[in-house]
């Protein structure tokens, strides 16, 4: 590796970084504001016009806050913690583009590298909840574990599906695969896999389990201020950012498709426009969800992955393999993956298995308990049978 | 499946709304006070005679449930001089806003329509004493609110005066002008006035 190499990565990786804090800010203005509409309120307004300068303000506050360290808190796993939930989600990004050639290394197998490197973020939760020494952030730390063990499979498959379409791992191919035609008409069910485990791999609404102010009061972040919040806040939005592209990428065709216009550097630009767009509308919807349903509890969450997903996700594969292995038209998978779609929200709509009654006490009407209304109650005996 | 989706489209649907938010420090931004709105307690000016219409007669002061007002009473100069009917007038007035509760009992005892709930409702100060109000701040609401409100007197005693509107209008008109908002001439401060610029020791009304 030359000198010159090595500067181009320090340089690129300076410039993701900076990119990704500068979308993270725009992410927090944006979520507060949109959640506020959802709710008929405002949202930020004072610091600059309309509250635009209000995510600045938060940074210099987060960074010049003290940082706490809990006096019984297991150190080195303590300060670790931030970075090891935030390194993965930085490494994430040096291999997706973000436009046409616009990638730091683009991999062969950067699917595989995405997926295998995406599941660190776990260990640093569980750090994090073991480091603080609070009950707490270690309940959280290991919610967040046991949630991972029932996304991760969906995760993966949904993810295959598409690599079995495109016959590659390399995100750029599968994008430029997607010219014609993108994997969201092929397959809707993917796509639909795909984000709820997305969602609960970030821990949003409504799998926001780990966090769940309710209950644990934020998870395994509860000790933490300052700049090391400010770390892992970071990490959040980044890893949301990251899987808002990823479906971008994966299913709506990136930057390919519907094709655009211009040739040349126009195209390059306009195609950067173009995938930015496709993500801030996912990462739209993904705030949508958070405003309209309450959190699942961890058993919800468990049968949901379990008995919908996973299931419908080792369908998609089969019902994929099926039709690349005959050489059918591609719309017989999209009827076959709407089928399967309709079939999922069936299973929602109804839940079976759910019906089953505990109740600790059982209301009986009277008319069930077979009593009558005082009216028509039969005449007090006075020694004389009714005639 | 279906209830999901619903809820989707309430929360969409509620976006699309306009949000009812009044930014409220902003004075541009605030909703509109209603005109039956109860502020603070205010002192109101009788038109008739250019003078309050309070006596100082401490009828509010002693029903007051939190003692949030002192008053003093003393003897009215017009009166002495033929200008006005009132024998007694109102020297020195104080209410503690920050203690008045807004219940509107002095309103209800006071049998010289001297005090009404005004619009005044705002406690955010920046000294600790701030919320004080002495008899002329008492005055300026009263007179703001009667302005707004377009209040005509209601005890048989004050009815009577057709031109209590032109008053007021040609009073708001020179207190636009510059002209000093209220000036209550006592008695006692007239003598202290006397006595000031004659040097001379306050007399016994010799």
């Amino acid at each position: 590796m030359t000198a010159l190499e090595v500067l181009y990565y320090v340089l690129g990786a300076l410039g993701l970084f900076t990119f990704l804090s500068v979308t993270v800010m725009v992410l927090t203005y944006v979520e507060r504001k949109f959640l506020a509409r959802i709710q008929q309120r405002m949202g930020p307004m004072r610091v600059g016009p309309y509250g635009t300068l209000q995510p600045i303000a938060d940074t210099i506050k987060l960074i010049m806050k003290e940082d706490i360290l809990p006096s019984w808190a297991d150190r080195p796993v303590y300060w670790l913690a931030p970075l090891v939930i935030f390194l993965p989600a930085l490494a994430i990004w040096v291999t997706l583009p973000v436009g046409e050639g616009l990638v730091l290394r683009n991999l062969d197998l950067g699917l595989l590298y995405i997926v295998a490197v995406s599941v660190l973020s776990v260990l640093g939760l569980v750090m994090a909840g073991w480091g603080s020494a609070n009950k707490y952030a270690m309940l959280g730390g290991l919610r967040a574990a046991g949630q991972l063990i029932s996304y991760e499979i969906p995760f993966i498959m949904a993810v295959l599906g598409v690599a079995m379409l495109s016959q590659s791992l390399d995100l750029t191919r599968i994008v430029n695969d997607q010219a014609s035609i993108a994997n969201i008409i092929i397959q809707p069910a993917g796509l639909f896999i795909f984000l709820m485990a997305g969602l609960a791999e970030l821990g949003r609404t409504p799998f926001d389990i780990h966090h769940a102010e309710s209950e644990v009061v934020g998870g395994p972040f509860v000790e933490y201020s300052g700049a090391h919040w400010a770390i892992i806040q970071l990490a959040e939005y980044v890893n949301m950012f990251a899987i808002a592209a990823l479906v971008v990428l994966l299913f709506l065709g990136g930057w390919r498709w519907p094709s655009m216009p211009f040739e040349g550097t126009g195209h390059d630009a306009l195609s950067l426009v173009w995938f930015l767009a496709k993500t801030y509308g996912i990462v739209l919807v993904i705030f949508w969800i958070r405003g309209t349903y309450p959190r699942l509890r961890i058993d919800q969450l468990m049968a949901f992955g379990w008995k919908v997903l996973v299931p419908a996700s080792f369908l998609n594969i089969v019902l994929t393999g099926i039709v690349l292995f005959y050489g059918w038209h591609w719309s017989v998978l999209t009827v076959m993956s709407s089928l399967t779609l309709a079939a999922i929200g069936y299973i929602i709509y109804r839940r079976p298995g759910t019906d089953v009654r505990q109740d600790t006490v059982r209301v009986v009407s009277a008319r069930d308990a077979g009593l009558k209304p005082a009216s028509q109650a039969a005449k007090p005996l006075s020694g004389e049978p009714i005639a | 499946m279906i209830g999901s989706l619903r809820g989707l489209a309430v929360t969409l649907a509620t976006m699309m709304r306009r949000p009812v938010t009044a930014q409220y420090p902003d004075p541009k931004r605030r909703l509109p006070i209603d005109e039956r709105f109860m502020g603070f307690p205010s002192l109101l000016w009788d038109y008739s005679n250019a003078e309050p219409y309070c006596t100082g007669c401490m009828v509010c002061v002693r029903e007051c449930p939190t003692q949030c007002m002192t008053a003093d009473m003393s003897d009215n100069a017009r009166f002495v001089s033929g200008e006005s009917t009132r024998k007694k007038i109102i020297e020195k007035f104080e209410i503690n806003l920050g203690r008045c509760i807004l219940c509107g009992i002095c309103v209800d005892v006071c049998n010289f329509d001297a005090i009404e709930m005004s619009h005044e409702h705002e406690l955010g100060k920046f000294d600790r004493n701030a919320n004080r109000a002495d008899l002329k701040t008492l005055l300026v609401m009263g007179k703001t609110w009667q302005s707004k409100t377009g209040w005509s007197p209601t005890k048989t005693k004050n009815i009577g005066d057709p031109d209590i509107r032109a008053r007021r209008q040609a009073d708001e008109k020179a207190a636009k002008a510059g002209a000093v908002p209220v000036e209550v001439v006592s008695l006692e401060a007239l003598k202290r006035a006397r006595a000031g610029a004659t040097g001379a020791a306050p007399g016994d009304g010799s």
